[in-house]
């Protein structure tokens, strides 16, 4: 028996003690081949994928380094079906790759005649293949390169894709490196990216995912065209990097709803890409508008369907996903490392946390009980009433009431999803608010005031979810989300976790009502942050400090 | 000595041991084997390991068939070494079987006619035995039989093989346990054929996350081990239960429990890794099934696993090539037994692994002493995982046992957590549903706390706390009951009253709200008891209305006077006289079906029935038909045909006084009547 820190399960998760002296190297031995699925406070929870396995490979690590690393951390003796299917996996990817041949142009090849036979003959790849060249290898349409690549991941057989990438029009951008340095671990996910070519980078709300982008253009040297989610957020992509790199704000243009500019650096949002008249998408061309040498995909877990496809014909050009979670409600994980590329740097956000670069966030779950009244309405309401019902409650009013009074001179958010129920507490608190129906102008004033602290408290719908930079916000309070989204949840916290003056600690509050459809979404999104190794408190808001 | 192709030292030593055994013996002639020896060695087919048939009665001298063979000509000299590597056997299809040298046409005649090959019955001829061994060079085999087949072998700790079959036997243990667990509920039902069916063997292995021939493995395993046998489940059919045997069995230490899985699967007869596999009649093996033993299987494993235990320390048997060196070491060891030996011992490697007697293809320290007949538990012991008396507690209300949990809280655990992960550890989710389950069976919210509390090593989490309250708060909000009749009353004293009265006390009576009392007496009974009691009670239909009951007025039947009856009612006379005018129609047409009735009911064919019925229907006459109904009752009816189309006969039927559809297949006779009055 060897007293290592991790224990192998014959389900393929790794558990990892993490009060373990050796866990931090287990850590790093782990990581480039096991994804993490939860990281609560005491024991983590990697999972051996065949996407991981493969990613691994991609990364250039074999199945003996994988299986050695098992076997030297491994607490228990480790299963031996679970090493020979690492092995097999492993040895799946590679038989295939993708070339470019100087006469036939994109060829298949394969080192290992059968598989060559089996995936020619799969339904999944047909028509995307042209004639024979020899028995190793065939041709494939150059436009089917993404299309390939998702399929044969489907049949089990990844291609490595060797065609390489077009170098695109060359642009000089660099990093004005003068009040500020590039963190460490963006650096390294920035240079782990560069390295495999094309591929997604998770990083935490907060952790300065923009940078790394930033980086990544000084690194390609190249035009850029920056996909975004929405127009406010486009608008903090273009003064970042006006800020942070070489580029002068006549170099970086914005092509959205309102403003159509193509320049070296495009900043478009997905809306306006997949704007669709008459059955055509109008703007599509805009990805061919230049000879782009950099696709950066921001928010990569919300990429609309269309944007997948066009996506799939993007092949040749190196592309990057920025991510805070790579969890998508619609399950496409799939689809993303396929067609935008592997996942090539990942940090657990309590890392980041002890490293002091976001803030650590003290989540409080508030409990109200419904008013004997309304119960009887609840229990009575149509199933599709009843969460608006339950996370409307004029209890929840007081309720924030009563917190906002509780940190005073505190830059505060309120979030919500119904519109009456955020128009009520702007009008109880006395507190502008910022909803899908605001003007962009005044959204960027208000968001302007709050963060230059005008503004000490803002009610804000689910606008302000994603890619708004609110540095200053120190409490938050969501009293509505749209059905136990997981990924709302990391993305509301997220608001919170830009680093505070004095290290001071967020605090995030969620209120809900007691024994309703409320709790159990609550349940389901809290899960997502315990997981994060954000432990809840549960208050009862009789219980709260008035 | 020359006869065997060996080196001389190695033949006279073989041959010493066979006189030592007196298997042979030292006749003036030279050494011969004992009677019945030869006998039952030359009773295969095909003649014995060296594959030559027997010598023929007149033998040419070796000299004399060599120079036979030089004679050849180049296509009969191929012919015959196909025929010799072909078992020497071979059919001649037109050949003439007695030429002379000189006539010889065909390579097949030549060899023919120079007793090359000697023809047997139905054109087969064989290669006689000392012209396969001129072909040979003079020997029985072409090869050397005293090479030991090598075994291909490469490098690996002894620490690190007991390391990986442990951790296999461990996973082996845990596994049958979950398994026969499982099963202790929800049996699966055994087939007519006694095996268990394949899609209860899928099921299993996704139950235990293994492949299907591992999950049919360890069925047979626990089978082997008597924890396994059919008896009646809940409906009385035949289902795969753990025995009795299990309880004791899971009450032993990991290592002991693995020692008596190992020994039976050392021992049994069963051929687990044929499950799945077509049988000569090319039907599927099921795991279980009672045909599915050889007479070799053990002493294939023991074979394959000594050859394995003869390693030199150090070194185990390589992966891809090692397996088939040691199926050729075993049959060089045993090179009489029939082919599927090689089968069986190949599958015996790769079940050891699985079981963890080997690891990374040697035998674990432990499993050596388990072949040579010692206990294996003490050693094995040391290498697995220590039971851990407590667990993780974590705020996504995940709890990890970071080992083997003791038995009893292992099972404590499991009633209020799923288990969401096992192997090596255990990890546990506490949700809603299994706060209930343990609420069900007995716990309260206290004693859950105490327990979380006393098992975790880590401080409970408060959302746990939360769950548990939450929980236990609702638990139990709805009470459900069954009882005869309610009482309710705003009066609480009258109830009360009622409730405590003495005579009451039969009535069962129970408050269950101020104003509420239910009893477990039936209505009927209950309300004349209350009245005596002196209450006054009033009777509520399900929807919450009072009925009024008044006593009920007995009155007879006024006598039917018919001409008053007709004054009275002319329409209700009108549908009296038609009901009973039908109820005389059928009876009638009973009467005339009775009388009519032929003394011997001859039953027509199809054709015959048509045929009648097709006459009734053109002279419009009666027929009286036997008719078998879909419930196959057989009935009489008295019917006048309409027509008949498509096999259907249409049909007034007297009885019914309407007109029917008969299916003609089913109409046994047909008879003609007196047309109706």
């Amino acid at each position: 028996m060897n007293d290592g820190p991790l224990i192998v399960q014959s389900d393929k998760t790794l558990l990892l003690e993490i009060d373990h002296e050796r866990a931090a190297d287990c850590r790093k031995a782990i990581a480039p081949f096991a994804e993490l699925e939860r990281s609560p406070e005491h024991v983590h929870t990697y999972r051996l994928t065949p996407l991981g396995l493969w990613n691994a490979r991609a990364a250039g690590h074999d199945a003996e380094q994988v299986v050695d690393t098992l076997l030297e951390y491994s607490r228990y003796a480790v299963p031996h079906a679970l090493l020979v299917d690492v092995a097999e996996t492993m040895a799946r990817y590679g038989r295939l790759r993708l070339d470019k041949h100087p006469t036939h142009g994109l060829v298949l090849t394969s080192t290992d005649r059968p598989v060559l036979e089996e995936v020619l003959r799969a339904k999944k790849v047909q028509g995307m293949l042209g004639e024979r060249i020899d028995e190793d290898s065939v041709v494939v349409h150059a436009s089917e390169r993404g299309n390939l690549k998702q399929a044969l991941l489907k049949i089990g057989w990844p291609a490595e894709d060797f065609a390489g990438y077009v170098d695109g029009e060359a642009h000089p951008i660099s990093l004005l490196e003068d009040d500020w340095q590039l963190r460490d671990y963006q650096r390294d996910a920035a240079e782990s990216f560069w390295h495999g070519g094309s591929g997604v980078v998770v990083l935490p709300c907060g952790a300065g995912k923009t940078l790394v982008g930033a980086a990544s253009m000084a690194q390609a040297q190249a035009t850029t065209l920056i996909l975004v989610t929405n127009t406010v957020s486009a608008r903090q992509w273009k003064d970042e990097l006006v800020r942070r790199t070489s580029l002068t704000e006549d170099e970086i243009g914005e092509y959205s709803g309102s403003v159509k500019e193509v320049r070296p650096v495009t900043i478009a949002t997905y809306q306006v890409l997949t704007t669709k008249r008459k059955g055509v998408y109008p703007h599509l061309e805009l990805l061919d508008a230049r000879d782009w040498g950099l696709i950066v995909y921001d928010e990569v877990h919300l990429l609309p369907a269309p944007i997948f496809r066009m996506t799939a014909n993007l092949q040749a050009r190196r592309r990057i996903g920025l991510t805070a979670t790579l969890v998508r409600e619609d399950g496409r994980e799939g689809d993303v490392f396929s067609l935008i590329g592997p996942k090539r740097y990942d940090a657990p956000w309590k890392d980041i946390e002890a490293q002091g670069w976001i803030a650590p966030a003290d989540c409080v779950e508030v409990r109200v009980t419904l008013p004997t009244d309304e119960r009887l309405v609840y229990a009575v309401a149509e199933p599709e009433e009843r969460y608006r019902l339950a996370s409307c409650t004029a209890e929840k009013t007081r309720v924030v009431r009563d917190i906002v009074a509780s940190h005073p001179g505190q830059p505060t958010l309120v979030i919500g999803q119904y519109i009456e129920q955020l128009d009520e507490l702007a009008a109880s608190l006395g507190a502008p608010v910022i909803k899908g129906d605001t003007p962009v102008r005044e959204r960027q004033r208000l968001f302007d005031a709050f963060r230059s602290g005008e503004v000490g408290l803002l009610v804000v719908s689910k606008v302000a979810n994603f890619s708004i930079d609110l540095p200053s916000a120190e409490v938050a309070i969501q009293v509505s989300g749209s059905f136990g989204s997981r990924q709302e949840e990391a993305q509301r916290l997220g608001r919170l976790l830009r680093p505070k003056s004095e290290g001071k600690t967020a605090h995030f509050y969620t209120i809900v009502s007691r024994d309703t459809v409320d709790a159990d979404f609550a349940a389901n999104r809290q899960r997502f942050l315990a997981e994060q190794g954000y432990a809840y408190r549960i208050l009862d808001a009789e219980d709260l400090p008035a | 000595m020359t006869l065997v192709r060996a080196a001389p030292g190695a033949t006279s030593a073989a041959l010493d041991r066979l006189l030592d055994l007196a298997l042979a013996w030292e006749s003036t002639a030279g050494v011969r084997a004992l009677t019945g020896v030869a006998e039952a060695m030359a009773g295969v087919r095909g003649g014995g390991t060296s594959g030559l048939h027997p010598r023929s009665a007149d033998a040419p001298p070796p000299g004399e068939v060599r120079r036979r063979l030089d004679e050849l000509s180049p296509a009969a000299r191929t012919l015959l070494e196909h025929v010799a590597e072909q078992g020497g056997e071979a059919t001649t299809g037109t050949s003439r079987h007695h030429v002379s040298v000189a006539d010889a046409a065909t390579p097949a005649e030549e060899l023919l006619a120079r007793r090359l090959l000697v023809p047997r019955s139905g054109g087969v001829v064989v290669l006689p035995g000392e012209v396969g061994l001129a072909l040979r060079g003079g020997t029985t085999t072409r090869e050397s039989v005293d090479e030991v087949p090598e075994v291909v072998t490469s490098e690996r700790s002894g620490d690190l093989v007991d390391r990986a079959a442990a951790g296999a036997a461990f996973e082996v243990v845990r596994r049958v346990e979950l398994l026969l667990d499982q099963w202790s509920t929800a049996p699966p039902t055994a087939l007519r054929s006694g095996g268990l069916g394949v899609r209860d063997l899928k099921a299993t292995a996704t139950l235990l996350h293994v492949d299907e021939p591992t999950a049919a493995l360890l069925v047979e395993t626990a089978y082997a081990a008597g924890l396994l046998a059919t008896a009646a489940d809940r409906d009385g059919n035949p289902a795969w239960v753990p025995t009795d045997l299990f309880d004791s069995w899971s009450a032993q230490e990991p290592a002991a429990r693995w020692a008596a899985l190992a020994r039976a699967w050392l021992d049994t007869a069963r051929l687990p890794s044929l499950v799945g596999q077509r049988d000569p009649q090319g039907k599927a093996w099921n795991a279980l099934q009672p045909e599915l033993s050889s007479g070799l299987a053990a002493e294939a494993r023991r074979m394959a696993l000594e050859v394995l235990a003869d390693l030199p320390p150090g070194t185990v048997v390589a992966s891809g090539t090692g397996p088939p060196s040691v199926v050729a070491r075993v049959a060089w060891l045993r090179p009489r037994r029939p082919r599927t030996r090689a089968d069986q011992v190949a599958a015996a490697l790769v079940e050891a692994a699985a079981l963890g007697l080997c690891g990374l293809g040697g035998l674990a320290t432990y499993a050596r002493a388990l072949l040579h007949g010692d206990d294996p538990a003490p050693s094995l012991a040391g290498l697995l995982p220590e039971p851990v008396d407590h667990v993780l507690l974590q705020a996504d209300l995940t709890a990890v046992a970071p080992g083997p949990l003791e038995s009893s809280l292992a099972r404590r655990l499991q009633l209020v957590a799923d288990v969401e992960s096992r192997g090596g550890a255990t990890v546990y989710r506490f949700t809603p549903g299994s706060v209930r389950r343990a609420l069900d069976s007995g716990w309260t919210a206290v004693e859950l706390h105490e327990f979380v509390g006393s098992v975790s090593r880590t401080p409970v989490p408060q959302p746990l706390t939360y769950l548990v309250d939450d929980t236990a708060r609702t638990y139990g909000a709805v009470r459900v009951g069954a009882v005869e009749a309610f009482l309710r009353s705003d009066d609480e004293s009258a109830l009360t009253e009622l409730e405590h009265h003495p005579k009451a006390a039969g009535l069962g009576l129970r408050r269950i709200a101020p104003t509420v009392l239910v009893s477990t007496t039936p209505l009927d009974v209950l309300l004349p008891r209350l009245r005596e009691l002196g209450g006054s009670p009033v009777v509520e239909a399900p929807d919450g209305t009072v009925h009024v009951a008044r006593p009920d007025v007995l009155r007879a039947r006024t006598p039917k006077d018919r001409r008053a009856l007709a004054g009275a009612s002319a329409r209700a006379a009108a549908h009296r006289s038609a009901a009973a005018s039908a109820v005389v129609t059928a009876i009638r047409s009973g009467d005339q079906a009775a009388q009519t009735r032929p003394a011997t009911a001859a039953t027509l064919s199809p054709s015959g029935s048509l045929a009648a019925l097709r006459e009734a229907v053109e002279t419009r006459a009666s027929v009286l038909i036997s008719y078998v109904d879909n419930h196959g009752t057989s009935t009489e009816r008295i019917v006048d045909p309409v027509s008949v189309e498509g096999g259907q006969l249409t049909a007034h039927d007297h009885r019914s006084d309407d007109v029917r559809t008969f299916a003609v297949h089913r109409i046994t006779s047909v008879k003609p009547v007196a047309a109706s009055p």
